[in-house]
C-alpha cells in the first residue's frame, strides 16, 4: 500500500515563549516491509537551528530550536510511504522458549562469556517506562504456556489485553505509570503497547515499542481502527527465526499494511513524536491532526 | 573470580609509642597509639619510624608541642576567615565544608608514589576505554566480557550519551579520582573509582595552602612535591579541549547549585584557575552553541568543566530527571560545538558493579593485570559469585550494584544494619542488584585532636587528569580520616577530617606558578560586562540586604538604648514611635504598641533580644544577616578576600553568647555588627573596581537606603507628636545626621529643617535625594548606548522619583503638618515608598535573566492513541 501522510501539530501559548527546543521523531523509518519515498518537515515560526541524525535504534530524529518570541508553534510532517503486507505463511511451530534472549527478572543473569547482540539484548531488559513488575510476569505467563509456539502465545496475549483492558482516553495520561494501568485495566494504545512489551520482556523475550500511524479510512467493508486520527503505538516481538513480528493489542490484530512505522525503541520515551521544552509561554494548548490517506 | 588477596594479620594489641625514638626527639608523636590491626603509616615497628616520617620529624625537630598547637590554631583561624570553601552557615548542613583539616600531613615516599601513580594511570586508561566502548560499539557486551545487565539495567546508561561512530575514538574520561586504602599488608588498594566529576581536588589544594603555610619550614626541608604542576596540566587539558580553538577559549565551571557540598570547592577552583563559575540557569543553548548569559548579552562557551551528574545536563534529552540542566546542551556537544569534561555518561563506570569486572576487563582490553588491585568485589548476578557471597556474608560489605554519585548513603547503611538472614533473602530475590566487597582495615595514622594525638584510619583520594595519550597524576591528594574502621562511603560527611598528603620528591623541587606571562600584548579589558546576570542579581540583593541590616540594627539600637536609660519609660515621647516601627518591621509583636496589651506580654527587655537573634522569621535582624551572608557566598569568587572576611566575621559574631539574651549583650553585638557593616561599606567604596558588580551592589544599597529612610520618616511622623524635638532628634540619630544638623541649626529642632536635611539635601550622603541622585547615575550608566524614542522604564522611574523629591516644598508641607494637616507629607512619603519597590522590580526585569522554570510540550492530547 502507498500512503500520503500528514501529521499536523499546533501549540498555542497564553504568553510569549522566547525560546523552545524540540526533538522530534516524525519521519517514517525504513523497515523490511516499508519504504519512505518522501518526507518533509514544515515548522512555523522558522527555526533558528535545525539538524537531523539517526538515533541509537536507527530512527531518524530531528532537533530544532526557535529563538524568537512566539505564541504559537506549528509542526507539519508530510511523507509518502510504501508498505507491503505481512507474509501470511509464517512458520508457527517455534516454541517461545527458543526465542528467549535473556533469562528474565527473577533468575540469575545472562552467563558472562556468552556472546550477545547488545542492540537486541537491551530490548529484553526493563526500561524507564517499563519497569520490572512481578505483575507483568504473572499476567504474561498465562499466555506463555510451556512449549506453546511463539506466534500462538503472542496472539493469545494480544487477545487477552484487548479483552481484559478497556480503551479509555480519560483513564490515563502520558505519564501514567504501568503499574497503574495494570490496576485500572484501562488505558490507550500507548499503555497497551507498554503493557505488551513489558509482558514479553518479563518472559525474557526482546520486545520493542513501535510508534507510527494507522490508515485513516479503513479498506472497503472493514471497520475503522481505533487510534486512526492520531499517532498510534503498538508492540514488536522478536520471534527467533521469524524475525520481528508486530502486533497491536489495541485493535487485537497483527500489524499489516494498514500500519505505518515511524520509529521504535525501548518505550515511548525513546521515540516520543514531539518532545520539547520551552521557557515562559504560560499555559499551552495542543491540537493534533493526522491523515493517512491511501494513494491509488 | 577475584581471589582474596588481603592477608593482613589482625592483632588487637595496642602499642604505645615510647617517648623517644632512637635517633630523634619524637615529642610531636608522644602518646600516639598505633591503630590495632592496621598498617601504621608512621611506624614500621614500635619505636621505629618509617623513612619518610623520619624526614618529616627531622624537619619538625625544632617544633615544640606548644608551638605546633599555636600554629595549628592560627591555621584553623586563617582557614575559617579566608577560606572560600569553609562555611558554617547554620541554616544548611550541606553548605558546610565537608572535611576539616588535620594538622599533621600524610607523608608518602617518592618510591612508593611512583607505583601508585603508575597504577592510577593504568586504571584511568582502562576506565576510559571501557566508557568509550559502552557508549560506542558495545563490543564488551557483544563478546560476553561484560554482562548486559551492567549496562542495560544501569540507571546511568542513557541512550543520549551514546556517541556517533565519528566521535567514538575520543576520550570520555578527562578527570579521574580514586579512593585508595592501604591494607594491613602495606599495599594500596582501590576502594572506589570516581568518574562522574572527580571532585575534591580543590579541597586538596586548599588543604595544601593552609598546611604548607603552617609548616612552611618543615615543608621546604622535606622537599615536598608541589601541586601547581598538576593544575597547570589541568589548565592545558581544558584549553586543548576547546573546539574551534582560537587561542582564547572560554572555560566555565558548571557547578551544582549554591548550597551543594561542592559549591565552595568549585568557587575556589574557579578563582584559582581563572575560570567563570556558572550554574545551569546561567547557560543557554542558541543556534546549537553554548552561551553564558551575561549583562552584555550572550557570551560563547567552549569548554564546560562539569560537576552535576550527567543525567542533569539536558532536560530536553533526559526528560525524566526534572528540569535541571540546559536544554539543547547534548546536541551542541554531539555537534562538536562545546566540549564537556567529563563527557556525559562518564559516571556509569564508577558504580560498584564495574569493580567486579575490572580485573577481567584489564586482561581483555589492556592485555595485562591491574597493577594496583581493587578491593575484591563480587557481583551477585553471577551464580557462582552469589553462592560464594552468601556463604561469607559476615566478612563482606554488601553494596547496591548500580549506586551512583550523589545518592544517599542511607541505602548502604540499611544494608549494613540488616540481619544476616534478611540480607541473604534480599540478595536472593534480586541478586543482580548487589555486589559484595571485602572489608579492609584501613591504615592508621596519628591525627591532631587539638591537644593530643589520636589514631585514625586513612583513605586517600587521588586525582588524575588526561594528558597527552595518558594521564598525569596529582602528586598528593585528599586524605580523609575517621576514627571508625567503616568504609568511608558510610560516613562521608559525618565528623570526618582530612589531611594534606605530602609526596616527597626525589630531587630538588621546582617552583612553578599558575600565573603565566603571556607573549605579546594583552588586549586591555575594562568594565567586566561579562558578569553573569545571576551574579549581578545577587550583588543587587547583597547591597539591599546589607543596608537593610544596618537600618534594622540602628532601629533596634535606638529603642534598646531608650529602654535601658534612666528615664521612666513612659516619659520618653519618641519611644512609642520606635516600638511601632519595630512592630511594622516585624521585629516585635504588634501588641507592644498598645499599652494595655503590652502589660500582658513578656517584658520587651526579654522579647527584643530574642527576636533580634531569631533565625526563623525572614524579617528578623539575624535572618537578614544570614541572608546577606548567603548572598555574599554565592558571589564570593568575585569578592575581595577582605570583604569576605568581614562578612564571615559578621556571621560568626552576631549570635547571642551562650545563655545571654540580655539587653546589654544585644547592644554590644549590635554595635559590633554596625562597625562590621561600616567596614564592609568602606571596602566597597574604597577597594571595589567600578565594574558592573559594583554598580549593581551600590544600586541595591542606594535603593534600599532611600526606602528605609522613607519608611523611617513615615513611621516617626505618623502622629502629631512626630514633630516634637525628641522625635526629630531620634530620626536624625538613626540617619547619622545629628552632627550636621547641630552645626547648622544648633539645638533648635524644627520639622522643616529636619526634612530638608533628610529628604532634599543632595549634599547629605544620608538624604533620600542623595540616594536618588546616585540611582539615576547608575541607571543612566546602565543605559548608555540604548537607543529608541522612549526612555527605558528604569531610567524613567528613577528620574521621576528624583524629580518628585526635588519639587517638594519642605517648608510648606512642614507648616501644614504642624498645623494638623498631614496629607501632603503623607502623600509624598507614600509616593516615594511605593515607587522605590517598583524601581527595584523594573531593574530586576530588565537586567536579570529570570531563568523561568522550563515547561514541557506534553499534553494528554499528544498521547498516542488518546483520541478515538
Amino acid at each position: 500500500m502507498k500512503y500520503q501522510i500528514s501529521h499536523k501539530t499546533w501549540y498555542e501559548y497564553s504568553e510569549l515563549a522566547p525560546v523552545c527546543h524540540n526533538l522530534v521523531h516524525l519521519a517514517p523509518r525504513e523497515t523490511a516491509s516499508q519504504k519512505c519515498n518522501a518526507y518533509r518537515l514544515l515548522i512555523d515560526p522558522k527555526p533558528a537551528f535545525f539538524t537531523g541524525r539517526e538515533d541509537y535504534f536507527g530512527n531518524h530524529t530531528e532537533y530544532f530550536s526557535i529563538e524568537s518570541g512566539h505564541r504559537k508553534l506549528e509542526i507539519i510532517a508530510e511523507s509518502t510511504v510504501d508498505v507491503s503486507n505481512l507474509d501470511d505463511s509464517m512458520v508457527s511451530d517455534v516454541p517461545w522458549q527458543d526465542c528467549v534472549v535473556h533469562s528474565g527478572d527473577q533468575v540469575n543473569g545472562h552467563p558472562v562469556g556468552a556472546a550477545i547482540d547488545p542492540t537486541h539484548a537491551q530490548l529484553a531488559f526493563p526500561s524507564p517506562r517499563i519497569p520490572p513488575l512481578v505483575e507483568l510476569r504473572e499476567y504474561a505467563s498465562k499466555s506463555f504456556l510451556p512449549n506453546r509456539s511463539i506466534v500462538q502465545a503472542l496472539v493469545d496475549l494480544n487477545v487477552r489485553i484487548h479483552h481484559e483492558f478497556k480503551f479509555d482516553p480519560r483513564a490515563t495520561t502520558v505519564d501514567t505509570p504501568l503499574w497503574e494501568v495494570l490496576n485500572l485495566r484501562r488505558g490507550v494504545c500507548q499503555d497497551f503497547a507498554h503493557l505488551a512489551t513489558g509482558c514479553l520482556r518479563s518472559m525474557g523475550l526482546a520486545a520493542r515499542y513501535v510508534s507510527g500511524y494507522l490508515r485513516t479510512t479503513p479498506p472497503p467493508g472493514k471497520p475503522r481502527l481505533v487510534g486512526a486520527d492520531a499517532s498510534h503505538a503498538w508492540c514488536s516481538a522478536w520471534c527467533g527465526p521469524l524475525g520481528w513480528v508486530d502486533f497491536d493489542p489495541t485493535n487485537n490484530c497483527l500489524a499489516g499494511d494498514s500500519y505505518v512505522t515511524i520509529a521504535w525503541g525501548r518505550d515511548y520515551g525513546d521515540v516520543c513524536p514531539i518532545q520539547g521544552v520551552f521557557v515562559g509561554g504560560g499555559d499551552h494548548r495542543i491540537t493534533v491532526s493526522v491523515d493517512v490517506a491511501p494513494l491509488g | 573470580m577475584c581471589e582474596l588477596q588481603n592477608g593482613g594479620i589482625i592483632s588487637s594489641v595496642r602499642t604505645r609509642v615510647p617517648a623517644t625514638d632512637t635517633s630523634l626527639d619524637a615529642e610531636l608523636l608522644r602518646g600516639y597509639e598505633l591503630a590495632p590491626g592496621a598498617y601504621d603509616e608512621v611506624f614500621s615497628a614500635p619505636g621505629v619510624l618509617r623513612p619518610a616520617w623520619k624526614l618529616f620529624l627531622k624537619g619538625a625537630e625544632k617544633l615544640t608541642r606548644t608551638e605546633y598547637m599555636h600554629r595549628w590554631e592560627q591555621a584553623q583561624r586563617l582557614l575559617r576567615q579566608n577560606s572560600l570553601t569553609y562555611s558554617d552557615l547554620s541554616d544548611s548542613v550541606a553548605r558546610r565544608r565537608p572535611w576539616e583539616l588535620d594538622g599533621l600531613p600524610l607523608v608518602i615516599s617518592a618510591e612508593e608514589w611512583r607505583t601508585v601513580s603508575a597504577s592510577l594511570q593504568q586504571r584511568a586508561t582502562l576506565l576510559d576505554l571501557v566508557l568509550r566502548d559502552v557508549f560506542g560499539p558495545q563490543r564488551l557486551v557483544r563478546d560476553g566480557v561484560l554482562p548486559p545487565e551492567a549496562l542495560f539495567r544501569h540507571p546511568g546508561y542513557r541512550l543520549p550519551f551514546c556517541r556517533p561512530p565519528e566521535s567514538q575514538n575520543s576520550r570520555m574520561l578527562q578527570f579521574y579520582a580514586a579512593d585508595l586504602t592501604r591494607a594491613p599488608d602495606g599495599r594500596w588498594w582501590v576502594q572506589a573509582d570516581r568518574c562522574e566529576s572527580a571532585s575534591g581536588a580543590g579541597f586538596a589544594l586548599e588543604n595544601r595552602i593552609a598546611l604548607s603555610r603552617m609548616l612552611s619550614d618543615v615543608f621546604r626541608q622535606c622537599r615536598v612535591e608541589r601541586l601547581a604542576p598538576y593544575f597547570i596540566a589541568v589548565k592545558e587539558l581544558l584549553a586543548k579541549l576547546a573546539p574551534h580553538n582560537d587561542g582564547d577559549p572560554r572555560i566555565v565551571i558548571l557547578s551544582q547549585a549554591a548550597g551543594s557540598t561542592n559549591y565552595f570547592e568549585d568557587a575556589f577552583l574557579a578563582r584559582y584557575l581563572g575560570y567563570t563559575l556558572a550554574e545551569a540557569g546561567d547557560l543557554a543553548v542558541r543556534r546549537n552553541r553554548l552561551y553564558l548569559k551575561t549583562l552584555a548579552g550572550l557570551s560563547l562557551v567552549n569548554v564546560l568543566l562539569r560537576r552535576p551528574n550527567s543525567e542533569h545536563l539536558d532536560p530536553l534529552e533526559i526528560a525524566d530527571s526534572g528540569s535541571a540542566g540546559t536544554a539543547g546542551l547534548l546536541q551542541a556537544v554531539r555537534s562538536g560545538n562545546v566540549t564537556i569534561a567529563n563527557t556525559p555518561g562518564s559516571g556509569l563506570v564508577e558504580s560498584p558493579i564495574f569493580r567486579a569486572f575490572l580485573p577481567r576487563l584489564a586482561e581483555k582490553i589492556l592485555g595485562e593485570p591491574l597493577s594496583m588491585p581493587g578491593v575484591a568485589t563480587w557481583w551477585c548476578g553471577e551464580p557462582q559469585a552469589c553462592s560464594y557471597v552468601l556463604e561469607r556474608l559476615d566478612e563482606l560489605i554488601i553494596l547496591p550494584a548500580y549506586r551512583r554519585r550523589g545518592e544517599p548513603v542511607s541505602q548502604i547503611s540499611r544494608l549494613a544494619d540488616m540481619s544476616r538472614k534478611a540480607l541473604a533473602a534480599l540478595i536472593q530475590t534480586s541478586p543482580g542488584n548487589f555486589v559484595a566487597q571485602e572489608k579492609i582495615v584501613r591504615s592508621g595514622a596519628p591525627a591532631w585532636s587539638g591537644t593530643q594525638l589520636q589514631p585514625c584510619y586513612v583513605a586517600l583520594r587521588t586525582f588524575a587528569a588526561a594528558h597527552g595519550d595518558g594521564y598525569t597524576v596529582m602528586p598528593g591528594g585528599l586524605a580523609r580520616i575517621s576514627t571508625s574502621t567503616a568504609p568511608l562511603e558510610l560516613s562521608l560527611l559525618d565528623g570526618e577530617r582530612s589531611k594534606d598528603a605530602w609526596v616527597l620528591a626525589e630531587g630538588p623541587v621546582e617552583h612553578v606558578s599558575l600565573l603565566t606571562a603571556s607573549e605579546g600584548d594583552l588586549p586591555l579589558r575594562r568594565g567586566g560586562v561579562d558578569l553573569s546576570s545571576r551574579a549581578a542579581e545577587h550583588f543587587f540583593w547583597l547591597g539591599r540586604q546589607s543596608v537593610r541590616a544596618e537600618a534594622l540594627a540602628k532601629l533596634i539600637r535606638s529603642a534598646a538604648r531608650r529602654l535601658t536609660s534612666e528615664e521612666q519609660v513612659d516619659r520618653i515621647p519618641e519611644l512609642p514611635h520606635l516600638l511601632r516601627m519595630l512592630a511594622e518591621q516585624g521585629q516585635i509583636e504588634p501588641g507592644y504598641v498598645v499599652e494595655e496589651i503590652r502589660k500582658q506580654l513578656p517584658s520587651i527587655e526579654k522579647q527584643l533580644p530574642t527576636a533580634a537573634f531569631d533565625e526563623g522569621p525572614p524579617n528578623a535582624l539575624r535572618a537578614t544577616v544570614t541572608s546577606l551572608v548567603s548572598l555574599a557566598s554565592t558571589v564570593r569568587d568575585l569578592m575581595s578576600l577582605d570583604s569576605w572576611r568581614i562578612i564571615r566575621q559578621m556571621n560568626d559574631d552576631f549570635r547571642p553568647a551562650a545563655g545571654r539574651h540580655g539587653f546589654l549583650d544585644l547592644l554590644d553585638k549590635i554595635d559590633a555588627l554596625l562597625v562590621q557593616l561600616a567596614a564592609y561599606a568602606g571596602e566597597i567604596s574604597e577597594s571595589m573596581t567600578r565594574t558592573y558588580a559594583w554598580r549593581f551592589l551600590d544600586l541595591g544599597r542606594r535603593l534600599e537606603r532611600a526606602l528605609q529612610e522613607a519608611q523611617l520618616l513615615r513611621g516617626m511622623l505618623s502622629t502629631d507628636s512626630g514633630s516634637e524635638p525628641e522625635s526629630l532628634e531620634t530620626m536624625l540619630e538613626m540617619l547619622d545626621s545629628v552632627m550636621t544638623y547641630r552645626s547648622r541649626y544648633g539645638s533648635r529642632f524644627q520639622l522643616g529643617a529636619v526634612l530638608d536635611l533628610m529628604l532634599c539635601d543632595e549634599t547629605n550622603p544620608r538624604s533620600v535625594a542623595y540616594q536618588l541622585v546616585e540611582c539615576v547615575a547608575h541607571v543612566d550608566h546602565l543605559n548608555v548606548g540604548v537607543q529608541g524614542d522612549h526612555k527605558p522604564a528604569d531610567q524613567g522611574l528613577a528620574g521621576s522619583l528624583l524629580q518628585t523629591v526635588r519639587e517638594t516644598d519642605v517648608v510648606r508641607i512642614s507648616r501644614q503638618f504642624e498645623a494638623g494637616d498631614s496629607d501632603a507629607l503623607n502623600d509624598l512619603l507614600n509616593t516615594i515608598g511605593n515607587m522605590l519597590p517598583d524601581l527595584s522590580d523594573v531593574i530586576s526585569h530588565r537586567y536579570f535573566f529570570h531563568s523561568a522554570p522550563i515547561q514541557r510540550l506534553a499534553d494528554i492530547e499528544s498521547k498516542p492513541g488518546a483520541r478515538k
